[in-house]
């Protein structure tokens, strides 16, 4: 089988932005994403919009329909539509594609899997009417679908830039309901002058919240005991906010605090991972040139630590770079002398993301689970009580609580309840989430049917062409 | 309640959601058409039968898997609808037995 130069999987900035480079190097590359279209989750439909007044988006979302007119006219040989399941150290992908099961391989690996959204298992999250802020965007960005009368409760920036795209759009939002605390502003306060070199991004989130303020939309600061009301579905959320008991009626409920790496790629690889104590979540340990533990395996983009979209640009050419010295396009000089404005872009942005992790530090009232009967797994329906048993029983770490209680078995393959369970002992141990663990994960990392698998058929990189 | 921003009734093709006839936009996801025709509904949960709707709506939670004509287990936030797609909400309990008609 002729092997392709380097595969990346994942279309999103990292992902295309380090293709371009690839490609226009000479080198043959083939990008495996799930979407139709290119751009992740970011830039999700950004170039075919089907939403009448996409300007109420925002210029960073348009800014990527040019990224993706790059990328589809850099020569990378792009699957659309392609689901990869199996990825190997010996360079084989096995992927899903138009209902066929199909498989390349490659000399060098890129993955760029992103970020998604932090699960936040309040009481009430597994209601029907219950969904993410990442999950609204989506909607919006790929279908122009909207929620009218929806409350947006959590914190970040993300929860921001919907609450204020729909403002805009003219659909009725019901309450931003924010749970960041008040001290975070006074332990970020220090970050915020060291962040200033990053303006630009410092007044964006500021003019969002007071978009938001200005429309006259109810916003209630500092919320706790956050959690959703109603019976089999949801019928509004509940909290305490500076003294105040507060009950909201609506039938949609978005959630948000803050992204963080999505790892079942990544680690059903075994690359080595660590905790990142800042943002709260495990992600790939890698070089400044994305290198993971496995030479010929890189990561670019959140996934290996959440930078944001233009962060993950970077990080793309980047990794880019090396890639074309490893596969003997580039010298090692070449290399750095190619890397040294995104290098120091890089190392530009991590004081603006110290100010946002810190102000936006998850909370672990949000984090974990507080209710005896909330759900952790949704898939294999153990709640926070069947856990704790498990863990009273003798199961110390993810993998013993799995085997115990079928926590983490289920579809979603540990995805929602993985970094929960890992808190959870880690507060049960007093333990650092390091010692604790994660899952070990395997392929394949999708649902497949015996039917699919039976339709084989390999991709050669001339082929490609 | 969700709504589509789209004015137009261009590119419309109909699908079956629990035997309800929806229109819906051709490339539109599964789970969207589901949500604007008001049927939030996509599975049950396995072992206390409780209803559940997507999540995510982005593929890692899994929460949205119906039955796609005949087919369970299919992510409704990833599968575009098309022409004559019949969409039910998926139950599959503990004791389900699956068929092997056909195979």
């Amino acid at each position: 089988m002729q092997a392709f130069d380097c595969a990346i999987v994942g279309a999103g900035p990292a992902g295309m932005s380090a293709a371009i480079v690839l490609a226009r190097a000479g080198v043959q590359v083939a990008v495996l994403d799930r979407a139709p279209r290119a751009g992740g989750q970011v830039f999700r439909s950004a170039a075919n919009s089907p939403v009448p007044d996409v300007a109420a988006l925002g210029s960073d979302y348009s800014s990527g329909a040019a990224l993706i007119s790059r990328f589809e006219e850099s020569g990378a040989a792009h699957f659309a539509g392609a689901d990869a399941w199996h990825l190997g150290d010996d360079g084989r992908i096995l992927f899903s594609h138009e209902g066929d099961t199909r498989e390349l391989r490659c000399r060098e690996m890129l993955l760029c899997p992103g970020a998604m959204e932090r699960p936040m298992p309040i009481p009430g999250w597994t209601k029907p009417g219950v969904m993410t802020a990442g999950a609204a965007q989506v909607m919006l960005k790929s279908d122009a679908v909207v929620a009218e009368g929806a409350v947006f409760a959590g914190s970040g920036p993300l929860l921001y830039l919907i609450v204020a795209q729909y403002l805009r759009l003219g659909v009725p939002v019901a309450a931003l309901v924010d749970t960041t605390p008040r001290r975070h502003y006074f332990d970020a306060a220090p970050q915020m002058f060291r962040a200033l070199g990053h303006i630009r991004q410092l007044s964006k989130g500021l003019s969002l919240l007071r978009e938001i303020r200005a429309s006259g939309v109810a916003v209630h600061q500092f919320a706790e005991r956050l959690e959703v009301i109603g019976g089999n579905k949801a019928e509004g959320v509940r909290f305490v906010a500076t003294g105040k008991h507060h009950e909201i009626a609506a039938d949609t409920v978005f959630l948000h605090h803050g992204v963080q790496p999505n790892l079942n790629m990544t680690r059903a690889m075994d690359l080595d991972h660590h905790w990142n104590p800042e943002q709260m979540c495990w992600q790939v340990s890698v070089d400044d040139f994305g290198q993971s533990s496995i030479a010929h395996v890189s990561v670019a983009g959140d996934s290996a630590g959440i930078v944001g979209a233009d962060g993950a640009q970077a990080a793309g050419r980047l990794v880019a770079l090396n890639i074309l010295n490893r596969l003997g396009h580039l010298s090692q000089v070449e290399r750095d002398q190619k890397a040294d404005k995104d290098l120091s872009y890089l190392s530009s942005l991590k004081p603006f993301r110290r100010f946002i992790d810190c102000l936006y530090h998850p909370t672990d009232a949000l984090r974990l689970p507080r209710d005896p009967e909330t759900l952790v797994c949704r898939c294999e329906e153990q709640s926070l009580d069947d856990l704790r048993k498990g863990f009273e029983q003798g199961a110390r770490d993810p993998n013993a609580l799995k085997s115990l209680t079928r926590c983490g078995m289920g579809p979603c393959q540990g995805r929602q309840c993985g970094h929960v369970v890992a808190g959870l002992l880690a507060k049960w141990r007093g333990e650092n989430p390091e010692t604790v663990g994660y899952y070990r994960l395997r392929s394949p990392q999708r649902l497949l049917t015996l039917d699919e698998l039976s339709r084989y058929g390999a991709v050669q990189a001339e082929a490609a062409e | 309640m969700f709504r589509s921003l789209q004015d137009h009734n261009r590119d419309r093709v109909t699908l079956t959601i629990n035997g309800q006839q929806v229109a819906a936009r051709e490339g539109q996801t599964v789970w969207s058409a589901m949500a604007v025709s008001g049927q939030v509904e996509t599975r049950k949960a396995a072992l206390s039968g409780d209803a559940r709707s997507a999540y995510c709506a982005m593929g890692v939670c899994f929460e949205c898997m119906v039955n796609i004509d005949g087919l369970p287990n299919q992510q409704a936030c990833l599968r575009r609808v098309s022409e004559g797609m019949n969409v039910t909400t998926q139950h599959i309990a503990e004791d389900s037995e699956a068929s092997d008609a056909g195979l």
